[in-house]
């Protein structure tokens, strides 16, 4: 293949990129190249050995790698063309993108269109500010999950884990299995960050203590981390005097976070939502940068891969539309605005001309609240969580019934009276 | 007579349930449930507690040092930590083809713990 004919790149490998470039091609688009910075397809999916993959995409409980082997497949099947070990060093806003690997050196290319499909990274310590010293011994969640699933190496004996999302609990899990102590997990916040099915099936199967509105105020240890200091807090997050506990450990896990990877986004001129840290999108998940689409976390950050998945296949149709026709063809454009206790919403401008559908996290947990878009769709709903994604599906009549004249609609979650 | 906590993990709302348990320790009432659904996996989750396991495996002769398992069908929960120390002391060779057994009836559970990934070489 030359470069020079590439209708669709796609930039990373994982659930989303994968889907994205599998759906261009069935759309159409003959000339398809993914590019991946590892040494084979799959980006993260490798580390997750975890089950619960695939439940909603593929009606079958699934692990990572077992999820990632059925796109590869699907991938070599379709001939889609693969730059493994390839890293995008550079895209423009005129889609002209530079890449780097050791056999081809570097590679400059003007596809017709681009599917940003980065994936997200972990919060760090360094944007969490926790004083003490800074010894050898902590480690992102989802970094550990790759020493310990991937390479090898378990990377301590006694672990606290500060944060409770998704992979930190996962996590937990695993460190007991391979014969570590998970002496506790530390989350600021009054409920879990995760997924009840994790609190329970990671957490409450190996006792393992989970300790709410509590947080890490100090870290011991010079070569290794001896110790954290951990306090209560109240309601404002803050630590509370006197309620401090020292935990004797080896390793301190930080589950705290993911941020969408937009580095390239931002030198093609790509838009972001600082509510999502992601593109701001449309419902055909292209951006602002005509011909530049996007999918899965580095839009926002998913909790079920299968929406990654099924995100991504919206990015690598509209992708192929562009190719076929130099546009994606767009009625009356409307603003999603976030209201009452919503943190955000994905697409963030929708058309007027298909269903659609409408992703949205909350800022706080809330019992029985009734979820509103505008006047057009009002829902009960029992419980919501931040740590839980909103799918709301409005129709093309819902859409096309709107006054004349709307041009924005506010996403609400109310409590109910 | 007895009383167990579980906690339904159907839905977001995660309600913690209380089963009352008779003498025969079968379910004689479940209460703080709010759906029928939520009624039937608590009874099924106090029954018979069972999960998918997961591990990696030490591999030789190869260019990747783990190999991703699962067994093909849950088993009791009970039985994990066992099953992960039985692992720890089995090492495979390429090539191991993603599905191919790797352990059979692994503590007499009728699961056999199968490969989730391709090791070729």
């Amino acid at each position: 293949m030359k470069y020079s004919e590439i209708d669709v790149a796609v930039i990373g490998s994982g659930p989303a990129g994968m889907a994205a470039a599998i759906k261009a091609k069935e759309e159409g688009a003959e000339h398809v190249l993914i590019f991946e910075r590892q040494e084979q397809l799959g980006g993260l999916l490798h580390q997750c050995i975890h089950n619960g993959f695939g439940l909603l995409y593929f009606g079958q409980d699934l692990t990572g790698p077992e999820y990632a082997h059925r796109f590869a497949e699907k991938v070599r099947d379709l001939g889609i063309e693969v730059l493994l070990e390839t890293m995008v060093t550079q895209i423009a806003s005129d889609r002209k993108l530079t890449a780097i690997n050791n056999r081809n050196g570097v590679i400059h290319l003007q596809p017709k269109s681009i599917i940003l499909t980065m994936g997200c990274r972990e919060r760090s310590r360094g944007q969490l500010a926790i004083p003490g010293t800074r010894p050898a011994g902590i480690f992102t969640a989802g970094t550990a999950q790759r020493l310990v699933n991937v390479e090898g190496f378990v990377p301590g004996k006694r672990v606290v884990i500060l944060g409770s999302g998704d992979i930190g609990m996962i996590m937990a899990r695993r460190l007991t299995l391979e014969g570590a102590e998970v002496k506790a997990v530390v989350e600021i916040l009054p409920y879990v960050g995760g997924l009840t099915r994790n609190e329970v099936q990671c957490l409450h199967d190996f006792q393992i203590p989970l300790l709410l509105q509590h947080t890490v105020t100090q870290i011991h240890g010079e070569q290794r981390i001896k110790a954290v200091t951990i306090a209560k807090v109240d309601d404002e997050k803050r630590p509370i005097p006197n309620t401090e506990k020292t935990i004797e450990c080896d390793t301190l896990l930080l589950s705290v976070g993911l941020i969408p990877e937009n580095e390239l986004s931002r030198m093609a001129g790509v838009e972001l939502d600082p509510l999502t840290g992601g593109p701001m999108v449309d419902p055909f998940r292209e951006t602002n940068v005509s011909g530049i689409f996007a999918g899965g976390n580095v839009v926002h950050v998913h909790d079920l891969v299968d929406h990654v998945s099924w995100e991504a296949e919206i990015a690598g149709a509209s992708a192929a539309q562009f190719v076929r026709k130099g546009k994606v063809e767009k009625k009356k454009k409307i603003l999603i605005k976030p209201g009452e206790n919503i943190r955000y919403v994905v697409p963030q401008t929708i058309h007027t001309q298909q269903d659609v559908t409408l992703f949205a996290r909350v800022k706080e947990m809330e019992e029985n609240v009734q979820l509103k878009i505008g006047d057009i769709l009002s829902q009960p709903l029992r419980v919501v969580k931040p740590g839980e994604m909103l799918r709301m599906e409005l129709s093309q009549s819902q859409l096309t019934g709107l006054k004349e004249g709307t041009n924005e609609l506010m996403v609400e979650c109310r409590k109910r009276r | 007579m007895g009383e167990e906590m579980v906690i339904c993990i159907g839905c977001p709302l995660g309600c913690r349930t209380k089963l009352r348990i008779d003498r025969r320790g079968e379910v004689a009432k479940v209460a703080g449930n709010k759906c029928k659904e939520g009624r039937q996996y608590v009874v099924e989750e106090y029954r018979n507690p069972v999960r998918t396991f997961t591990a990696t495996i030490l591999t030789e002769k190869s260019i990747r040092p783990l190999l991703p398992v699962r067994s093909n069908r849950p088993i009791l929960k009970s039985k994990l930590k066992e099953a992960a120390r039985t692992l720890i002391q089995k090492k495979v060779k390429p090539p191991i083809k993603m599905g191919q057994v790797i352990l059979p009836d692994i503590l007499n559970t009728g699961a056999d713990v199968i490969a989730t990934d391709d090791l070729l070489n």
